[in-house]
């Protein structure tokens, strides 16, 4: 974790109001992994007082640049479409725990809704650059907001739904899972938090029919967390991230980012708080509460 | 290099609570002092306050927790925290080790709680004081916030103090008709210090407006926004009390402790503004200095009380309890 003045290179709106920008940050790529994120701040001047999250959407060491995606849909955000290249900004990062890929894996689906494609999209570098076969399942309203293709490896398996049926699927990305579901030795996933939830339960599902085998069998391993796993692998460790079908990265209000405030906190199956920003933002899907309607 | 070393920032609090400087940093705001000392020089911190705790374990409020607001922030953590004696093993041997005096937040819902807390601290190598956060509902009183009941204030002052001699700062809620009974109250049961303040109470809507954003709805408002009723607050105290004031609100930069040290504070805690600057706090330690070496000062003591209205009489006989912190 350090704190770096990151000079904007590039900012492009590349669909309506969701926005791209490059910063020159080599400190940042060195060690940052997929699933982490920087914590940036606003300039002062216009009352805006706390950093915004932003995960790492692409990391490239060989330029020292870094690209995050976001939305304007506040103060905080538009404040960031007004930066021009030169610009400078304060960035503190890496941040976060990252998301595990098991060595074993060959077959990564990642499910992206929205916005949440920047949560995933460095691993999608990662795993091509390590010989995996990726498959992105992206799930947007409509065609105008669908994530373009040309901004994407020419390896990867693109495939689209639309809630409006205006583009590929019609229906949510979530529908398309089970059609993958034996093919995907892991998933990751970001998202609004009713996908997440979706796909958490069809997880569990796929675990109670499937178990984990391709990896290793996790003996008697239901929907739920038995008491031996949940001592093998603490909640937020990266081994529960690793053993898990499916790691989702959440999104929390953040104060600090760095575990200070509990300000970030998602409830895990136990009804205790992890923090985003410490224990996440990558959890195992089957750690998290996902009924308490929080 | 123009260090501080030619200018004496420090600062001497009753028993024997010595700090390097006065720039400290707030509960909460700064977890157990680990988490951001990656980033932060946090040896050179005046003091530490650490995260709000209780005597048993507490998970804390729904989320969301915390939202931004014009110029502040609303926060509900709900005290989160492990509990008095997990906090001791935790970190009691890392604050040891460490320069930079820990002094403990105390929250509790009773009297009792309070006392037990402040016992389990007494003597524990690494806790250099205890800060008491009163502004918890009283179960005893009917859920009544301590902080808003001179009596009930300076009854759990009392009987915390009866409990430890650790050094004890009592901490201001500003959600409050007057503060001056309340503060001569917590003067009067026996506290070191006062600090003040803490969050405002206030809301916000949830987007699409169908419900409050807070899981727990209500939170504490905190940051620059708060900083003129901190300073009207530290105003008056300043003005009932002898005991030394540790001024919290909004601190953003150094125009801001000067204006806290004018209205009677002897040194500051930096909160909110630490997340989105967490350099900031060193920072002022090194500004302060350099604005007394321009002053021609060789300590910042001269800059404190500036503002206040001149008294007609010196209160004698209570400044010998406290230390020098008022010209
Ligand atoms: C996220 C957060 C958590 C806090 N937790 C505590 C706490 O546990 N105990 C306490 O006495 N004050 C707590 N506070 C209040 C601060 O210590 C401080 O009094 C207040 O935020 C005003 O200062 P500021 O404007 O510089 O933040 C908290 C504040 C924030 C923002
Ligand atoms: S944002 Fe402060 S603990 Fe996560």
């Amino acid at each position: 974790m350090q704190l770096v003045a990151a000079e904007l290179v590039e900012s492009r709106e590349i669909l309506p109001g969701q926005w791209l920008q490059a910063f020159h940050a080599p400190a940042l790529t060195v060690g940052s992994r997929a699933g982490q994120f920087v914590h940036i701040r606003p300039g002062d001047f216009s009352g805006l007082i706390l950093r915004r999250p932003f995960s790492f959407n692409t990391v490239d060491r060989t330029t020292g640049v870094i690209t995050i995606h976001f939305r304007a849909v506040g103060r905080g955000t538009a404040w960031f479409t007004r930066l021009r290249p030169g610009d400078r900004v304060d960035m503190l990062g890496p941040l976060g725990r990252p998301f595990e890929v098991d060595p074993r894996s060959r077959h990564l689906l990642l499910i992206a809704g929205g916005l949440g494609i920047a949560g995933v999209r460095m691993l999608v570098d990662d795993a091509l650059r390590a010989g995996r076969e990726v498959t992105l399942l992206f799930g947007a309203a409509s065609a105008v907001e669908v994530y373009p293709s040309n901004l994407l490896p020419d390896e990867v398996e693109y495939v689209v739904a639309t809630d409006d049926g205006s583009l590929g699927h019609s229906g949510y990305v979530t529908d398309l899972v089970p059609a993958y579901e034996a093919w995907a030795d892991q998933a990751f996933a970001c998202g609004p938090a009713p996908m997440l939830a979706t796909l958490a339960r069809l997880a569990a599902g796929r675990s109670a029919r499937l178990g984990v085998a391709r990896l290793g069998p996790k003996p008697g391993r239901g929907a739920g967390r038995s008491g031996g796993a949940a001592r093998a692998a603490l909640p937020g460790s990266p081994a529960a991230r690793r053993k898990s079908f499916l790691q989702v990265s959440m999104e929390q209000n953040m104060g600090c980012a760095v575990g200070a405030c509990l300000g970030c906190v998602v409830m895990d199956t136990s009804g205790v708080p992890q923090r985003v920003c410490r224990e996440g933002p990558v959890f195992a899907s089957d750690e998290l509460d996902w009924e308490g309607g929080w | 290099m123009i260090g501080p070393a030619a200018v004496d920032l420090s600062l001497e609090l009753p028993r024997g609570l010595r700090l390097d400087n006065p720039i400290l940093v707030a509960s909460g705001t700064f977890g157990y002092g680990v988490e951001y000392s990656e980033v932060v020089d946090i040896q050179r911190l005046g003091a530490i306050c650490c995260k709000g705790t209780t005597l048993h374990a507490r998970v804390g409020n729904r989320p969301p927790r915390v939202t931004e607001t014009p110029a502040g922030m609303l926060n509900s953590i709900g005290l989160q925290n492990p509990g008095v004696d997990a906090v001791v093993r935790k970190y009691g041997p890392t604050w040891q080790g460490w320069h930079v005096p820990v002094i403990v937040n105390v929250a509790g819902e009773s009297i009792d709680d309070y006392v037990e807390v402040a016992k389990r601290l007494d003597g524990v190598p690494g806790v250099a004081g205890i800060e008491l956060n009163i502004s918890c509902p009283n179960v005893g009183k009917g859920g009544l916030q301590f902080a808003i009941d001179a009596e009930a204030a300076g009854a759990v002052t009392a009987a915390v103090r009866r409990a430890t001699e650790l050094p004890l700062l009592v901490k201001l809620s500003p959600n409050v008709a007057d503060i001056r009974p309340i503060a001569r109250a917590i003067e009067a049961a026996g506290a070191d210090a006062i600090s003040a303040i803490n969050t405002l109470s206030g809301i916000a809507v949830a987007p699409g407006r169908r419900r409050p954003l807070l899981g727990n709805v209500y939170g504490g408002l905190s940051g620059p926004a708060i900083k003129p009723v901190a300073l009207r607050i530290v105003y008056e105290v300043a003005q009932v009390v002898d005991i030394p004031i540790i001024a919290i609100g909004g601190v953003a930069e150094l125009g801001d402790v000067l204006d806290y040290l004018a209205v009677g504070a002897v040194a500051v805690q930096v909160g909110t503004v630490l997340f989105a600057d967490p350099t900031l706090p060193v920072r002022l330690i090194d500004e302060l200095a350099d604005e007394c070496r321009r002053l021609g000062l060789d300590s910042y003591l001269p800059l404190v009380g500036t503002a206040l209205p001149k008294r007609s009489s010196p209160r004698s006989a209570s400044s010998a309890k406290g230390v020098e912190y008022r010209p």
